[in-house]
């Protein structure tokens, strides 16, 4: 995907602001324990310097992003001999997306939520795969994910009368997938209509017929539970499961996402927020 | 025979009448249409509502004609040697809806039919009644009674 070099530089800015806003979130929360806890003094103190560290920690230079490598470098699942990427001729088009990389992982629909916020996925270390939207690096764990869907070439079937984030539906190999437009849910308030422009993946989620169009697909890392500040209020944006610091990246619970949208719980979105 | 009557009976086999707007394939009921009729002069009616593009003579009887673009909420475009007027039948009127083309009848089983999101609050997606895939191409299929609300039926009676 092409991007200006001022729009190379705002996705940091954006990035900073974002998680600024999901780490004064935690300040809140921080602080509201500490007003509710009827700690001791030295207690206290503590949980003052982790609020204090909150607030100070985006002031600090965010590293730069990684740089996404092409998605040949991804492949998390031994897919050795992965089929290529579907070409499209101006005639033959092939009827159906064959998926780039499987990364089926057996598990429910919907993870249980722990006490401190992280699903039950996130009791041990686990392995995730990081991805580009429109400058945003973000994380979403595999036991999540299904396969990866090129959009070269490719044309979505949009449907009238569905709201902006439905991109259209996708053929694939395991059937219809409807796209999302991963950029509105993540960055309602900053999106752009070109976000929609250079879009080259879809990611669909483990157990759902939704997938998440994104612009690159980068790299799996492994995470340890404790490198994540998770989110124990879901009220809003239910589908944000934390925040990884040492990557500069938001975790989605993607399974939460579909499951909101499966639901019909979208009908009551209103910029992006669940009312 | 009694087998293969009882699979068809739970998974009948439905005909849709299949057509063009703006690159895509929709398909109704077959039983809702009428006849197919090459674009000719639509007379426009004043006053009438915006999705009306206007009335066309019929052996002698005035037919509506809808815009389909509109009710689809798609931009217009220019009238081709492919165009079509298709008559239907919907809410016990018979009303006409202008089409890039018609294409074929297709043969779709309950099975091979699968339910549409419904993630939106927008009145127009309630008649998509949901997608195939058929041909290597994802056909959306509509419920054309639902494509207006019943004041815009009435609506339509009275022009």
């Amino acid at each position: 995907m092409s991007r200006s070099t001022a729009t190379a530089t705002r996705p940091q800015l954006a990035l900073q602001s974002y998680l600024d806003g999901l780490l004064q979130d935690a300040a809140v929360e921080l602080e509201q324990e500490l007003a509710d806890s009827g700690l001791d003094d030295f207690e206290a103190a503590v949980l003052e310097e982790q609020i204090r560290d909150a607030q100070v920690a985006p002031r600090a230079e965010a590293p730069p992003l990684a740089l996404v490598q092409p998605v040949e470098e991804v492949i998390v699942a031994p897919v050795a001999e992965a089929p290529p990427a579907v070409v499209v001729a101006p005639i033959a088009m092939p009827p159906l997306v064959e998926p780039l990389a499987d990364v089926h992982r057996p598990t429910p629909q919907l993870a249980a939520v722990l006490a401190d916020g992280r699903p039950d996925w996130a009791e041990e270390p686990f392995e995730c795969l990081l991805f580009d939207v429109a400058g945003l690096t973000l994380a979403v764990p595999l036991v999540c994910l299904g396969s990866i869907y090129p959009l070269a070439g490719q044309d979505l079937t949009p449907l009238f009368g569905q709201p902006d984030w439905f991109l259209g539906i996708l053929p694939s190999q395991s059937g219809n997938l409807k796209v999302l437009d991963t950029a509105r849910w993540v960055m309602p308030d900053r999106y752009r209509d070109d976000f929609r422009q250079g879009l080259q993946y879809v990611i669909s989620v483990q157990g759902y017929e939704w997938g998440l169009a994104v612009h690159q697909v980068s790299r799996s890392i492994r995470l340890n539970p404790d490198e994540i500040k998770w989110r124990s209020q879901r009220a809003q944006r239910p589908w944000l499961a934390g925040t990884v610091i040492e990557h500069m990246c938001a975790l989605l619970d993607v399974a939460a996402l579909a499951e909101l949208i499966a639901s019909g719980a979208t009908k009551r979105m209103h910029n992006g927020q669940i009312h | 025979m009694k087998k293969s009557s009882a699979q068809g009976a739970e998974d009948p086999i439905l005909q849709w009448v299949t057509f063009r707007l703006d690159n895509e394939s929709y398909g109704i009921n077959v039983m809702q249409v009428q006849e197919v009729l090459r674009y000719t002069e639509i007379a426009p009616v004043p006053g009438a509502p915006s999705y009306v593009l206007g009335i066309i003579n019929l052996r002698g009887n005035v037919v509506t004609v809808i815009d389909t673009r509109q009710r689809f909420g798609l931009d217009s475009a220019e009238v081709t040697d492919n165009t079509r007027i298709v008559i239907i039948e919907a809410d016990k009127q018979v009303v006409g809806i202008m089409v890039d083309s018609v294409a074929e009848v297709v043969y779709l089983r309950q099975s091979e039919v699968e339910t549409a999101p419904n993630v939106g609050n927008d009145e127009s997606a309630k008649f998509i009644q949901g997608v195939c895939n058929k041909n290597g191409e994802l056909l959306i299929l509509v419920e054309l009674d639902k494509m207006m609300t019943e004041e815009e039926w009435s609506e339509l009676e009275s022009i």
